[in-house]
């Protein structure tokens, strides 16, 4: 199962590397548990985006999930 | 939590224990179960509590004598519940089931000598449990009930019953006499023996019976069980109880088992149930119009003055315990459940975090069942075995290390003196959303004691209510040596948590509360002539005196006050207490929703944290400063100060102070501080809401220009940028014009982000 993040607008560049963001996996962690997803990232730096949508939404119910756990 | 804490915690709670009428049935019937249902109209849910109950119940719901009507507590506002008429209604409305529901067959042979009342009901409970009975007798079955009148016991309810156990085998034989011949023989063939001592019997066996143990009804013959001459008191209960108690005990003796293990002792009207009746209304027993019984409609009538005793005295005043859908016995079991899993969601977690601490439910409880108690020693477990939710209490935690960090705390010497016979402490919400209130309130009292010094910092309340005990003892540890270090002086707060912490942990501090040093006729008269409703802090609960003090105070200014039903030593928790707010903001909006309804008028507290709360919810509030400094009271209506704003609030009064009183240089400022930040109310309030400080973005905009990294959105010029500040993550879409930044919004998250994966 793959854990797809990209939002609909990915039309974003990272200013120092000038480049556009691409399609990435990156690692997520929170209190031990890691998780590995899909998510606009630059290629040059590193650079993650994490949306409001996604961080205010899925993620905050992951986080408090992750907490009762 | 040991499972022996867990009984005693359970043990507090009474809500489970039964109400005066069960307690006061033999047959241990749920009668307030039984009334409510004939309330509800659901007379064939009552049929069937009568048919589960009590044994013959045709018979028994006919003639009881209703031991439990003499507990039941409407005996003092209008009469007893009339239990009786009612089961007589419910059985003349119902039809039977039909047929006795019997348990497999047991192979062991019982006899019973006597066909009266007593030996019925044993017959009736041994042959549900799948005996096989032989019933002697020479008179009538049924005995002395055949001298009942008939509009008492119908016949046909008789006659039924005892076709309905010669249908669950329960074999009649009719002898000539029952004497100690038949006795002998039947003792011989069978493996238990119950003899009901009537004159029914040859007086020669009647005076051969040994007197049965009146618990067990058992006798010194191991095999003969009897009910000890019960028949001629006359009374069909007194019967019927010891039939059951001897039925009882055969099968444990035919079992093998003790009599007296494990028995539950019939209670007599005795229970812990507590039931508050102080605000029920006398209401008359309803009296038959026609005959001896009940129509449908009176009996409807009669079951709606059931009090359905319940407690729930805690629960009944208490939203946050009211939410959760239970009371403290079971909330304790669920705590416990909490800790003992390993795999799986902690449910509970929410449950322990969301209680303010304030102890209301100690003090309504007959018991002092404390759910303070409980859930701060869980969240003390919690955080020391790493299993707190760091959401729950984090921001007040940040707040309360930022209020005793060096920008923020000062403590000094009045202005011009090097020794502090007082020392005043207002408290971090008191500077942080009235700065110039806490000035003036410090010139006040400086004005009697010239020697008062000054400590803005914070009293470590946020980690004693997180459950953080070790860094609670340390920051007691640092008060203790900064007080020490000033010489020791008498300390005056401004907040009655700040007060309560003082006290209980730091005896050795001589704490006062500064609304002792304030006199009514140093200050104007109140202006505004309208009442107020004075809502006591939860943490004043058991601070009587200051409670006076203020009340005092408050009319010889002048000002009116409405009475608050919940105030003094049951008071209520604004939502701030215990860091309920923090943890769980639905529970404390609904909190704070239902104290505004207490009382229309505007709320007057001494409390900055309960005027804050308040005015969130939307109730007009002031905070008695208000009436000492008019010249900078605020607006009753005014919102609360935001969290951005409590921190530079602290932090210029300080320096205010620093400058003014020492001549000191202010605290240096963060880089970021001067960084031009603009956005529109609507996120302003998305900030406030998700806890992101403006400070914050300042920081995350500081560092993005440092470090030249932001990303960019198509043409629009639209960005975005992120830093991570401790345990979060901020993250701001913004517009940058010139050298000021608009910020479009901002979120956060808790999640890390680690490598990029190839």
């Amino acid at each position: 199962m793959k854990l797809s993040f990209l939002p609909p607008d990915m039309d974003w560049r990272c200013h120092r590397c000038s480049q556009l963001l691409v399609a990435g996996k990156v690692e997520l962690e929170y209190l031990g548990h890691n998780f590995n997803v899909e998510l606009p990232v630059c290629k040059g730096c590193g650079e993650v985006l994490i949306s409001e949508e996604l961080a205010v939404g899925r993620m905050a119910e992951v986080e408090r999930l992750l907490e009762d756990k | 939590m040991e499972q022996k804490e867990l009984r005693s915690w359970e043990a507090l709670c009474i809500q489970d224990e039964p109400a005066r009428c069960r307690a006061g049935c033999p047959f241990n019937m749920d009668a307030r179960a039984f009334v409510m249902a004939m309330a509800a109209g659901n007379v064939q849910s009552g049929r069937a509590i009568l048919d589960k109950s009590i044994p013959l119940p045709q018979i028994t719901g006919s003639i009881c004598e209703a031991p439990c009507e003499q507990y039941c507590l409407r005996k003092e506002l209008g009469g007893p519940i009339a239990i009786a008429s009612l089961e007589r209604t419910c059985l003349g409305s119902t039809l039977s089931r039909g047929k006795l529901l019997r348990l497999p067959p047991r192979p062991k042979k019982v006899v019973l000598i006597g066909g009266g009342p007593a030996s019925l009901v044993v017959a009736y409970d041994l042959a549900k449990k799948g005996y096989p009975i032989e019933l002697y007798h020479s008179a009538l079955p049924g005995g002395w009930l055949h001298q009942l009148p008939i509009w008492q016991l119908p016949r046909e309810r008789l006659n039924e019953e005892l076709a309905l156990l010669k249908k669950g085998g329960v074999n009649f034989h009719q002898v000539e006499r029952l004497d100690i011949a038949l006795l002998r023989e039947l003792e011989q063939t069978h493996d238990a023996i119950f003899i009901e001592c009537s004159e029914e019997l040859q007086p020669e066996l009647l005076a051969y019976v040994p007197k049965p143990d009146m618990t067990t009804m058992a006798t010194s013959s191991a095999k003969i069980f009897s009910d000890g001459l019960s028949s001629s008191s006359g009374s069909y209960v007194l019967a019927a109880s010891h039939g059951r108690e001897a039925a009882l005990s055969i099968d444990r003796f035919l079992q093998g088992a003790s009599l007296t293990a494990a028995r539950p002792p019939l209670r007599h009207g005795q229970t812990a149930l507590y039931t508050n009746t102080a605000s029920i209304g006398a209401a008359a027993r309803v009296t038959p119009a026609a005959g001896p019984d009940y129509s449908m409609e009176e009996a409807h009538s009669e079951a709606g003055r059931c009090l359905d005793c319940q407690c729930l005295e805690c629960v009944k005043n208490c939203v946050y315990l009211q939410k959760f859908g239970s009371y403290p016995r079971v909330y304790a079991r669920q705590i416990y459940n909490n800790e003992a899993i390993v795999k799986g969601i902690h449910q509970a977690n929410i449950l322990i975090n969301s209680c303010s601490l304030c102890n209301q439910c100690a003090t309504l409880c007959p018991n002092d069942f404390s759910m303070a108690e409980l859930c701060l020693q869980a969240r003390q477990r919690m955080v020391t075995e790493s299993r707190m939710p760091p959401s729950a209490h984090e921001f007040a935690l940040s707040e309360m290390r930022a209020a005793r960090g060096d920008r923020e705390q000062l403590l000094g010497h009045a202005p011009g003196y090097s020794t502090s016979s007082a020392l005043f402490f207002p408290g971090c919400q008191l500077s942080g959303v009235r700065p110039d209130q806490t000035f003036a309130l410090y010139a006040y009292l400086r004005k009697t004691t010239p020697d008062t010094g000054i400590w803005l910092s914070c009293c470590g309340a946020p980690a004693h209510w997180a459950g953080r005990q070790q860094e609670f003892n340390e920051i007691m540890m640092d008060l203790t040596n900064q007080w020490q270090q000033l010489g020791r002086p008498k300390m005056i707060f401004a907040c009655s948590s700040c007060l309560k912490i003082i006290r209980d942990n730091l005896p050795e501090i001589e704490a006062i509360s500064v609304w002792n040093l304030i006199k009514a006729g140093d200050f104007a008269r109140a202006s505004a002539s309208s009442p107020v409703a004075l809502s006591d802090p939860c943490t004043s609960r058991q601070d009587t005196a200051t409670q006076s003090t203020v009340r005092k105070l408050v009319q010889d200014l002048g000002q009116p006050l409405e009475n608050l039903t919940a105030s003094g030593e049951l008071t209520e928790c604004c939502g701030y207490g215990g860091l309920m707010a923090n943890a769980n903001t639905a529970v404390s909006a609904a909190v704070i929703e239902s104290r505004s309804r207490q009382n229309d008028a505007p709320f007057l507290t001494y409390c900055i944290m309960c005027r804050e709360q308040l005015a969130e919810g939307g109730k007009e509030s002031i905070h008695l400063l208000d009436l000492l400094f008019p010249e900078w009271a605020r607006e009753a209506k005014e919102p609360k100060v935001s969290i951005s704003d409590r921190r530079d609030n602290r932090t210029l009064l300080a320096n205010r102070m620093r400058s003014e009183f020492y001549q000191e240089q202010e605290s240096s400022p963060d880089p970021w501080d001067t960084v031009e930040v603009t956005m529109d109310d609507s996120i302003r309030a998305l900030l406030e809401q998700r806890r992101i400080l403006v400070q914050d973005v300042r920081q995350v905009l500081y560092t993005m220009e440092k470090e030249g990294k932001w990303l960019e959105h198509g043409k629009d010029q639209i960005r975005m940028t992120s830093l991570k500040l401790g345990t979060v993550t901020v993250w701001l879409r913004f517009l940058k014009e010139d050298s000021c930044y608009t910020i479009l919004s901002a979120w956060s998250h808790r999640m890390q982000i680690g490598r990029i994966l190839p």
